[in-house]
């Protein structure tokens, strides 16, 4: 029942379990216990979720308090289709491998296509120095 | 026992009636500074209170006496803390009144202490002492707290605390803590569910006195609860003293919308319900609230966050939705429901009656104030002292602005800087066409009188504008398309001139075109990343049909590059090539072209054909479309049904097919 219309409120997802995507790109899933209006948020058995390709791993987090404007985006989580994914849980050494392969990986291409462009003469200027409108 | 005045007769049972119209009170968010710092702050005699809590200092016995064999560890604490208990109390009384029910009470001197049922709640622990002397004010905590705590103990508390009140009532003051301890008090059915999560506030520890605010906080309740009568005179002469003083008017921003504070409150009823129903049933009175219930049961977490501090939040969120100027601030939502109320009402009229009853938010209307800022002045002081504040910020460093010197500038700055003009300018002018865009409505909501005005108003915006498109020159002419043609470089500017033309002259307009028409192939090149140029199209089409026979002339002109004395025209005619094979340029060119047809086929068109001109025009068109090959080509976005006609007057027959087949001008080729 939203008595205001129109209107988004944290106040009726209180005590969930929400999927909260921070501005860094952390994934937290936690129990939201508080909240305030710059939507700072409190969570509860907060996990940290790293997501691999298909493979996921969950580091504890505990208590987090998060500033309001560093949140991206929040969820409920549907406790009874929470389970209901077609990823695969590893343990926490491994997901952490798997991703530092991955950032490993993706700087190596970048490399490559750096190097192949300065070949040809070419260069990608970088964001902060497009002047473009 | 503990000396005290004749407060000692309040009976400290809750009513619940006086607690709702507590609740009415208006909240004062934005008195948080000055409730600590400023006027608001208690100006207690801190002398006087501490002598009163001195006396407590010599009956530690009687805290003894409270200790029950309920839990052990509460005992413990009690009989270690008990000489700091004035210590504390004093911490407590005379620090900052609680203003924000998110701010902890931090009266910490012990450490964290486990709590029996798991939780490690220590930032409750300060406060855990206390609360057991609150115990019995609320008669239904005391049931279930199993601590009989003997009345005595409370008031000298409750006293202090009133005047700190009282105090902070005279002020004229009612900070958010006032709303939040009152709040508190109407929630604390929900707290006693929760024993083990210490609720340690403030506004639990203070019914009576909150009730007095019923008095001079909020409009006079309608029937003053009948425990009020009950209270001795010491605190009613204080009330009698303030009743008749008006309340105190904050700026329209702090008081909510009548309809926001009812929505408020029956919810703070609904969930009081709830609650007493769970309190009071032995069994679930309905299946949704056994489910919340067996919730709480479930989640011992649950809760953390009191009702009235949900409220609290809910609170400023409807606050936030008052505006001086909805259809500023608010412009999407405001748009979108009058678009469903004009669906609703088209749908009203046909007879159906009412199809939904759409449920708006509020957004209550708050006139705007205008605020003098007069600096602080202090007393007795000498002269004026600058005070920095945010609204009057005082200038820290002597910047100076140094100019840079034309000759050390490289080629790049200057483009850079040409082009941030550029920029500025554009951003100008679509701030004067967005104004002007919304003269409309304006002049729609204005008062007879002040139409006039508004149109005055508009025709200037629109000038500016024009000359803004054009660049300023002081003499009559000008010159130079180059400022133009700068502003047609960015995507942005080539949008806001589509948006621009409906509401130029006819001969600005023609003016606007021609200069694009003249600096086409340019245009062209520049545009290859963007592909903006064809949003131009419509709005150049309906300046078209405006347009003279001779404009249409010398626009063809400028298309096809030639200057105003015919020369001999080139072999291949570079400008109009480049036109031709630019999906805009070509479809440019189409108009044009069928536009002159129209003008030949109309009254006027007899100077259109004796004009030597347009027809060298024409037969350098038709020529170079020949010449093009048709991969070269560009789609145009549409091809006008009479150019055949047009082209049948000026080539023979077969160069006719040619094109033709070429153009596609035969509808069913396509």
């Amino acid at each position: 029942m939203n008595y205001m219309p129109g209107t988004a409120s944290l106040i009726q997802d209180i005590d969930k379990k929400h999927l909260v995507l921070l501005r860094d790109g952390r994934t937290l899933i936690g129990y939201l216990r508080s909240i305030d209006q710059f939507a700072n948020l409190v969570l509860h058995q907060t996990v940290e979720r790293i997501h691999v390709g298909k493979k996921y791993g969950d580091i504890p987090r505990g208590i987090f308090v998060v500033r309001g404007e560093n949140v991206v985006l929040l969820g409920e989580i549907d406790l009874e289709k929470e389970s209901d994914t077609p990823l695969q849980q590893v343990s926490i050494e491994e997901i952490l491998e798997e991703q530092r392969v991955e950032q490993q990986a993706k700087q190596e291409s970048e490399k490559l296509k750096v190097q192949a462009l300065k070949e040809r003469g070419l260069s990608i200027p970088r964001a902060d120095t497009l002047d473009e409108y | 026992m503990f000396r005290y005045q004749s407060l000692e007769d309040c009976p400290l049972d809750e009513d619940e009636d006086a607690f709702q119209t507590l609740g009415e009170e208006d909240e004062d968010i934005d008195q948080f500074n000055d409730d600590t710092f400023g006027a608001g702050a208690i100006d207690d005699d801190w002398q006087e209170a501490h002598e009163r809590l001195a006396e407590l200092e010599d009956k530690p016995a009687t805290a003894r006496e409270l200790e029950d064999g309920a839990v052990s560890d509460e005992m413990e604490l009690l009989g270690h803390h008990e000489e700091n208990l004035a210590e504390r109390l004093s911490k407590l009384v005379i620090e900052n009144e609680l203003e924000d029910p998110a701010i902890m009470q931090a009266v910490q001197t012990q450490p964290p202490m486990q709590q029996p049922g798991g939780l490690n709640s220590s930032i409750w622990d300060g406060s855990a002492v206390l609360r057991r002397f609150r115990g019995p004010l609320l008669t239904q905590n005391s049931s279930l707290l199993g601590h009989p705590f003997p009345p005595s103990v409370t008031p000298v508390f409750t006293h202090l605390q009133r005047a700190q009140l009282l105090g902070g009532a005279q002020a004229g003051r009612m900070s958010p803590s006032q709303f939040a301890r009152v709040s508190g008090l109407v929630c604390s059915p929900l707290t006693s569910m929760n024993p083990k999560l210490l609720q340690g506030r403030v506004g639990q520890m203070m019914p009576p006195a909150s009730r007095f605010r019923a008095f001079f906080g909020a409009p006079p309740p309608p029937a003053p609860p009948p425990s009020q009568q009950q209270h001795p005179l010491c605190p009613g002469s204080h009330l009698q003293n303030l009743r008749p003083h008006p309340q105190v008017f904050r700026p329209d921003t702090t008081h909510l919308h009548p309809q926001h504070r009812r929505l408020l409150h029956q919810r703070q009823q609904q969930n009081r319900t709830q609650h007493r129903s769970l309190n009071g049933s032995a069994g679930d009175r309905a299946g949704h609230r056994s489910s919340h219930h067996e919730q709480l049961r479930k989640d011992p977490y649950a809760n953390l966050m009191l009702q009235r501090e949900k409220d609290w939040v809910s609170k400023i969120q409807m606050m936030q939705l008052q505006s001086t100027d909805p259809y500023l601030d608010d412009f999407y939502y405001q748009n979108y429901f009058q678009k469903l109320e004009k669906v609703s009402a088209a749908e009203e009229m046909h007879g159906d009656g009412p199809k939904k009853e759409r449920t708006k938010l509020i957004t209550p209307q708050v006139a705007k104030l205008e605020h003098a800022y007069k600096p602080v002045q202090f007393e007795g002081s000498l002269g004026k002292l600058t005070v920095s504040s945010v609204n009057n910020p005082r200038k820290m460093i002597d910047a100076v602005v140094t100019s840079r010197s034309e000759d050390d500038e490289t080629k790049e700055k200057q483009v850079r800087d040409k082009r941030r003009q550029t920029l500025v300018t554009i951003e100008k002018t679509y701030s004067l066409l967005l104004d002007v865009e919304d003269y409309e409505r304006r002049y729609l909501l204005s008062l007879e009188g002040e139409r006039p005005a508004l149109m005055e108003e508009r025709k200037q915006k629109i000038c500016d504008m024009y000359d803004n498109l054009r660049g300023k020159t002081p003499g009559q002419e000008r010159p130079s398309d180059d400022h133009f043609v700068q502003i047609m470089c960015i995507r942005k500017g080539k949008r806001m001139v589509a948006r621009i033309l409906p509401f130029l002259s006819t001969e600005q307009a023609a003016d606007i075109l021609m200069a694009t028409a003249r600096n086409l192939p340019f245009l062209i090149k520049k545009d290859a990343q963007d592909e903006v140029l064809l949003c131009l199209l419509r709005p150049f089409s309906l300046v078209l049909y405006h347009l003279p026979s001779g404009t249409v002339t010398s626009l063809l002109q400028q298309l096809a590059n030639l200057p105003q004395s015919a020369t001999v025209p080139a072999p291949a005619n570079l400008h109009l090539a480049a036109v031709l094979q630019n999906k805009f340029g070509l479809s440019l060119l189409y108009l044009v072209l069928s536009r002159g047809e129209e003008l030949q086929n109309s009254s006027a068109a007899v100077e259109l054909m004796q004009d030597n001109q347009w027809t060298e025009l024409m037969s350098m068109a038709t020529r170079e479309l020949l010449r093009i090959p048709e991969a070269a080509l560009a789609k145009p976005v549409s091809t006008p049904s009479n150019l055949l006609s047009l082209f049948s007057r000026y080539v023979d027959q077969q160069k006719l097919n040619v094109l033709e087949t070429k153009l596609q001008l035969v509808q069913g080729i396509r």
